[in-house]
């Protein structure tokens, strides 16, 4: 137990993340966290871990405006959705997605959300649930099979 | 020519040598080297990786040596071809997992499928990790190639980091490998700790005869279920279903041969060398690798607990209960974990076999952990 704890003790004291995590924006603009900000714009709500903002331009033209300030970031995750992009940061940074939408208005409404556990948590249970579906399935099939052939030879092995 | 003349060339010289550039990094990097020689050679700890990879530590870490560099002419050095065809193309863990194939014997597995689950629980430890990972300071990448050093599986802990944190690979391989070779001393006193005498000496009923058929099909099913459900893990597992398929048809002896003999041991000489030279001093000697051995053998422990606790949960709905012994085998280091949970159950009954039994969790795990990559890959791709 005492090594377990010493181990534990050596870990946090080399610990990458006390050397503090990334949190200036890339552009050197305003931020939220760390992700750039887009100038202009109106600020419909603003919470601890959330701030969404509605703009007039095009969602075209917002995405440029966050592909020019993150072009430089390695870890940052462009998905291509139907109606909206989702930026995901991959990295230790404070900040975890922005989401760029198009409103009714032709305009874009984006939404940039903290880092939080909630995600990862979330998205850890569910994919160890997803082990677990797909030996699931191999189970299945495999007694299924199993089941299908062993009959199948023993109707072979009864017959004259 | 003069005294000085001859001085500056003596100099000149020298200084093409790599004398004058050794440092002390180089000489720690050494030492490292020389641990995992004699763990390979005197220990005798998963000698035919640990000794090309020790080796691989030791001949990189000398200054000016023309191995993993590039020329003028812009072509790889000889250990960075190695690593760039072998490793970066991802090609070396597919081929090994192919050999693997054609020396494994699923019949354990198809006899008692149920055993598949406890495969799933032992990927615990690799979840748990990610998150030990990421609060210490590592990026979500580097914290799945992390947490995959768990499933015990080194093929598949290469394909992961590479796929998604190459710049951890010497490390994550070493740990995984260093770890596997350690599962005797790791997993007794987990599963000492987690199960009571009772359970222990739980005997199981002999595993039912497998057909033939039924071992030709698993292969054909594995492959579909998996290209299926987690497609991006196929290149693995499709090789080592298709090693498996060589084997059990019958039909072709001599592949099978080369696949299990000849090509894995050529394979596994390119694999060491190439994790081995990936440490060179300047990129292996920060708190990082450190932190990668530390979590590592946490993952470990986590997941040789997950798959006991899985085989005590199956065991509450089950009429025929499970030798939790066998759970800790849901790690896939194929074969030991499943000679540990034999060794452990003869030591509390003498005639208590559990060998055949654990290897249906031990294949499972390899199919799980894989599984478990491919989650990961999903999760950034």
């Amino acid at each position: 137990m005492t090594r377990l704890w010493i181990l534990l003790a050596v870990m946090l004291i080399f610990s990458p993340a006390r050397a503090g995590a990334d949190t200036t924006s890339p552009a050197g603009t305003a931020d939220f966290f760390g992700a750039p900000v887009m100038p202009g714009g109106k600020e419909v709500s603003r919470t601890d871990a959330r701030l969404e903002k509605s703009f007039d331009a095009p969602p075209e033209k917002v995405l440029e405006f966050f592909k020019e300030a993150l072009k430089d970031e390695k870890e940052v995750k462009f998905r291509y959705r139907a109606s909206q992009t989702y930026v995901e940061d991959h990295a230790a940074r404070q900040w975890h997605s922005i989401t760029i939408e198009k409103n009714d208005k032709g305009g874009a409404d984006v939404v940039w959300m903290k880092d939080n556990w909630t995600w990862i948590l979330g998205t850890l249970i569910l994919r160890f649930f997803g082990v677990f579906v797909v030996l699931l399935v191999l189970y299945l099939a495999m007694a299924i099979s199993g089941a299908i052939i062993s009959r199948a030879l023993k109707r072979a092995e009864a017959e004259p | 020519m003069t005294a000085y003349d001859v001085l500056e060339m003596v100099n000149g010289i020298l200084y093409t040598t790599g004398l004058f550039n050794l440092s002390w990094k180089l000489c720690v990097m050494w030492l490292i080297a020389g641990v995992f020689l004699y763990l390979a050679i005197v220990k005798n700890f998963e000698p035919l990786l640990l000794l090309p990879i020790g080796f691989g530590i030791f001949i990189v870490n000398f200054p000016l040596v023309p191995l993993m560099g590039y020329t003028e002419a812009g072509h790889g050095e000889l250990l960075r071809l190695f690593y760039r065809y072998g490793l970066e193309w991802e090609v070396i863990p597919c081929v090994i997992f192919l050999g693997l194939g054609a020396m494994t014997d699923f019949g354990p597995l198809i006899a008692n499928p149920k055993t598949l689950l406890i495969g799933a629980g032992a990927q615990l430890g690799v979840f748990v990790t990610f998150t030990g990972t990421v609060l210490a300071g590592f990026t979500l990448k580097e914290a799945a190639s992390v947490g995959i050093i768990g499933g015990a599986d080194g093929p598949t802990t290469i394909y992961l980091t590479q796929h998604l944190a190459p710049q951890l690979l010497g490390a994550n391989a070493l740990a995984a490998y260093s770890y596997m070779a350690m599962v005797p001393l790791i997993q007794p006193p987990i599963m000492r700790l987690l199960t009571t005498p009772e359970e222990r000496k739980i005997r199981m009923k002999m595993l039912r005869p497998v057909s033939k058929t039924e071992r030709i099909i698993y292969p054909l099913l594995a492959s579909a279920v998996i290209a299926l459900l987690v497609p991006s893990v196929i290149p693995l597992m499709g090789m080592f279903m298709l090693g498996n398929l060589m084997k059990e048809s019958g039909v072709v002896e001599r592949l099978t041969e080369t696949a299990q003999g000849d090509l894995m041991n050529i394979v596994t000489i390119f694999l060491g060398i190439s994790v081995g030279a990936t440490m060179q001093a300047e990129n292996f000697l920060s708190a990082k690798p450190l932190l990668i051995f530390g979590l590592g053998l946490v993952d470990f422990m986590v997941c040789t607990a997950g798959g006991i606790w899985a085989t005590k949960i199956m065991n509450v709905f089950l009429k025929e209960k499970i030798n939790p012994l066998i759970g800790s085998a849901g790690v896939s280091a194929v074969p030991m974990s499943a000679r540990v949970s034999q060794m452990m159950g003869q030591k509390y009954d003498k005639q208590n076999h559990l060998l055949m039994h654990a290897m249906g969790p031990n294949l499972a795990g390899v199919i799980g952990s894989a599984a478990a990559a491919g989650m990961f890959i999903a999760m950034f791709d």
